[in-house]
């Protein structure tokens, strides 16, 4: 039964969802700290370049996720010093990180000799559990057959949950998303705990991007991320800014990512392969609408209440 | 982002820095302050891009002088810079109508294709023998009124339940590539030619290209450019554009003022949207001469975002703005006679928007190097009375989904 078009467009939602799990991640995290940053797809981007990079350095995968996650940081930093202590419009800063990320990891791709552009991946990618296991029927491929970086994101959902709600430190990064100043009156650095989110946002979202090129293109082009960076951004306010809802956001992404995939598999042939593409971006659009919709109040509670705002002690 | 409202003071930071740089804010800068620091800015990014080039062992002096030539030495060159920057303004101008009112508008991508459908499926639908007046006119009317719908498929839910405009306009531009992509690449419909085996779309009669002034450049820079007074015009010199700037600086003001925000949401975004399409007409017109997604899928949609940006939001700004970007990108094809990647045209585009989004900052502080007797004193800046406006502006935007709740039960 492992052969069958539901298990294996399942165990490929799965892959497919990990890269925009990692970047919806980062985002929730500086999302959470108050901190707007809408150039994950940016982000993705030149952690996609310096993950393949990297991996064909090294041809470690853990080694190319580190530096990709590294590159996807230190452009998140750029946005941290334009919106945490320059103060600049959020959006504005968010978007210039997108274009910026495909403008440099354009040129890094090009730039060496042999130029990183369709050259052959430097990591092997292989299962993490033995074959036995993978084996087993339906839950086989879909739980236990993927990588270590499947089992990872999900690892990191935990984390990041944990850390959120059960400890000091998450508690702290809340109240500067909520209420910097009284964060501040309480004795938080209010921009230290920004910077570090941002950081960690743009960790997410770099080894989100290497991800993808390691493991599931094989190889850089420009612009590989293709949207996912934004369906990341529109997940997060889907998942309410919680990790464990972005978790199966990203996979509800990940099965209309592959909608075209299993009507392959099932032989179905009446919807133009264009109208499939179109599906993930429809999807979003349609949740972000509803959400917003949605006339309880949930929706305006979870959201930080000072998300995208500067702080400035003295200009209270 | 006009008053660059979110730029606060900072001396704590100015403390950081041994005591000796002093930061005060400037409420709103004089025309050397606003528009010289954008245009210092775009010099900071060249230098960078400079270093760029010096680190991936190119020669810069040589980059930036083949890029001068390629582009702005002749009157070929200028014309296809001109031909370039022609649907860079009308999209640099979409953006900029919409971050007057704090409203960003992220699909001039996706309304563009829109334009361009709409359009090419006018100029193919029409009689060949109709006067180049009317079929035009009706395509550039049809293109607008595309894009404006386009965009309506945002505007309406922001202006209903405020969703967030800038990922629905951003999604949008994922389908509308789709749905060119499936006119030509994925189906034989009305707007691809049977004839050819390379897909691609059927010819627009010559009644439905817009006619050449020199070389690529054609009659759209006129559009453009009198799109751009037009814009200009009504921002700055009517009620309406009053109202738009109002709601930009302050929602909860301009409700007071009895301004119907949610119906200005529906007018700027269908602007936005229908100067979005016309940048498709005039593309699908006078470049392409025909629906080839390939060659419409440029880019220019968001490159407008930076347009605006530089331009910081005024409509006559944009025109400049865009013919110096459209400069550097026509002459990327250049600099690979020459050993150099085209990136550096994504590249340079980037550090652009990237340094004078830094700036915004100068443009609304004064940073200036400060006696230490003085920066010694904490209370040593005054209190920022003069930003008592953009202040608000803040605090607008904070309070916004509480601000709806009593609106909506109005309603």
């Amino acid at each position: 039964m492992n052969d069958t078009v539901l298990v294996l467009s399942i165990a490929s939602a799965v892959v497919t969802a990990t890269p925009v799990l990692f970047a919806a991640l980062g985002e929730i995290i500086a999302n959470r700290a108050g901190v707007m940053n809408l150039g994950v797809e940016g982000m993705m981007l030149i952690g996609a370049v310096v993950g393949f990079w990297g991996g064909r350095a090294t041809g470690s995968l853990i080694f190319a996720l580190i530096v990709g996650g590294l590159a996807g940081m230190a452009l998140a930093l750029v946005h941290a010093l334009l919106a945490v202590t320059l103060g600049v419009d959020q959006t504005v800063s968010g978007l210039s990180l997108v274009i910026v990320g495909s403008g440099l990891s354009a040129f890094i791709g090009t730039a060496g000799d042999p130029p990183l552009l369709s050259a052959a991946n430097g990591v092997d990618v292989h299962p993490l559990l033995p074959q036995a296991l993978r084996d087993l029927p339906g839950v086989g491929p879909i739980l236990l057959g993927h990588d270590i970086v499947v089992y990872l994101g999900v690892l990191a959902v935990a984390l990041a949950s944990y850390y959120l709600y059960r400890t000091p430190a998450g508690l702290s990064l809340r109240a500067v998303g909520e209420d910097p100043a009284a964060a501040d009156a309480a004795g938080l650095n209010v921009t230290v705990i920004r910077y570090a989110a941002t950081a960690v946002g743009g960790f997410g979202a770099g080894i989100g991007g290497a991800y993808l090129t390691l493991a599931i293109s094989g190889t850089w082009q420009n612009g590989l991320t293709a949207g996912m960076g934004w369906i990341a951004v529109a997940l997060v306010i889907l998942a309410g800014w919680r990790p464990w809802l972005g978790l199966l956001g990203a996979l509800a992404f990940g099965v209309l990512n592959g909608l075209s995939f299993t009507l392959q598999l099932a032989e179905v042939d009446v919807i133009p392969s264009d109208f499939l593409k179109m599906t993930p971006f429809v999807g979003a659009f349609v949740v972000v609408v509803l959400v917003s919709a949605s006339p309880s109040r949930a929706r305006r509670v979870a959201a930080p209440a000072a998300l995208a705002k500067p702080y400035s002690r003295e200009a209270r | 982002m006009t008053s660059g409202a979110t730029a606060r003071p900072h001396n704590r930071m100015s403390r950081g820095i041994s005591g000796r740089i002093k930061v005060t804010p400037r409420g709103f800068g004089g025309p050397f302050v606003r528009f010289g620091i954008p245009v210092a800015a775009l010099f900071v990014a060249l230098l960078l891009g400079a270093l760029i080039l010096l680190a991936a062992g190119d020669n810069p002096v040589d980059a930036y002088r083949t890029m001068f030539d390629a582009s702005l030495s002749g009157p070929t060159a200028w014309a296809r810079t001109l031909a370039l920057a022609t649907p860079l303004i009308l999209t640099g101008l979409a953006a900029a109508v919409a971050f007057q009112m704090r409203v960003y508008n992220i699909g001039a991508e996706g309304q563009l294709y829109i334009g361009a459908i709409a359009a090419s499926g006018v100029g193919l639908a029409l009689p060949e023998a109709t006067p180049m007046v009317l079929m035009l006119g009706a395509m550039l009317i049809v293109g607008a009124m595309a894009g404006a719908l386009w965009a309506g498929l945002a505007a309406v839910p922001k202006a209903l339940f405020d969703a967030d405009e800038i990922i629905t306009t951003l999604m949008l531009n994922f389908v509308a590539l789709s749905l060119m992509n499936y006119l030509i690449f994925g189906s034989q419909t009305f707007w691809r030619d049977p004839q050819r085996v390379v897909p691609g779309g059927k010819r627009l009669p010559e009644s439905a290209i817009m006619p050449a002034i020199s070389g690529r450049m054609h009659i759209g820079i006129l559009v453009a450019v009198a799109s751009a007074v037009i814009i200009w015009w009504l921002l700055a010199r009517t009620s309406w554009g009053f109202t738009v700037r109002t709601i930009g600086d302050s929602k909860p003001a301009a409700r007071y003022a009895g301004m119907s925000v949610k119906k200005q949401i529906l007018i700027v975004l269908a602007l936005s949207g229908a100067l979005a399409g016309i940048a498709g007409v005039s593309e699908v017109s006078g470049v392409t001469k025909g629906l080839e997604p390939r060659s419409l899928a440029t880019d220019i949609g968001f490159t407008g975002i930076i347009v605006a940006v530089v331009a910081r939001s005024n409509a006559l700004g944009v025109v400049p703005v865009s013919v110096f970007l459209a400069a550097i990108a026509t002459s990327g094809s250049r600099l690979q006679s020459i050993g150099i990647q085209v990136e550096v045209v994504l590249l340079l585009q980037g550090l652009i928007f990237l340094t004078v989004t830094a700036g915004e900052y100068f443009v609304t502080n004064k940073v200036s190097l400060a006696p230490r007797m003085h920066a010694a004193v904490p209370a040593d800046d005054p209190v920022p009375t003069s930003r008592e406006p953009s202040t608000a502006s803040i605090e607008a935007q904070a309070s916004e989904p509480d601000a709806l709740v009593p609106e909506q039960v109005a309603t």
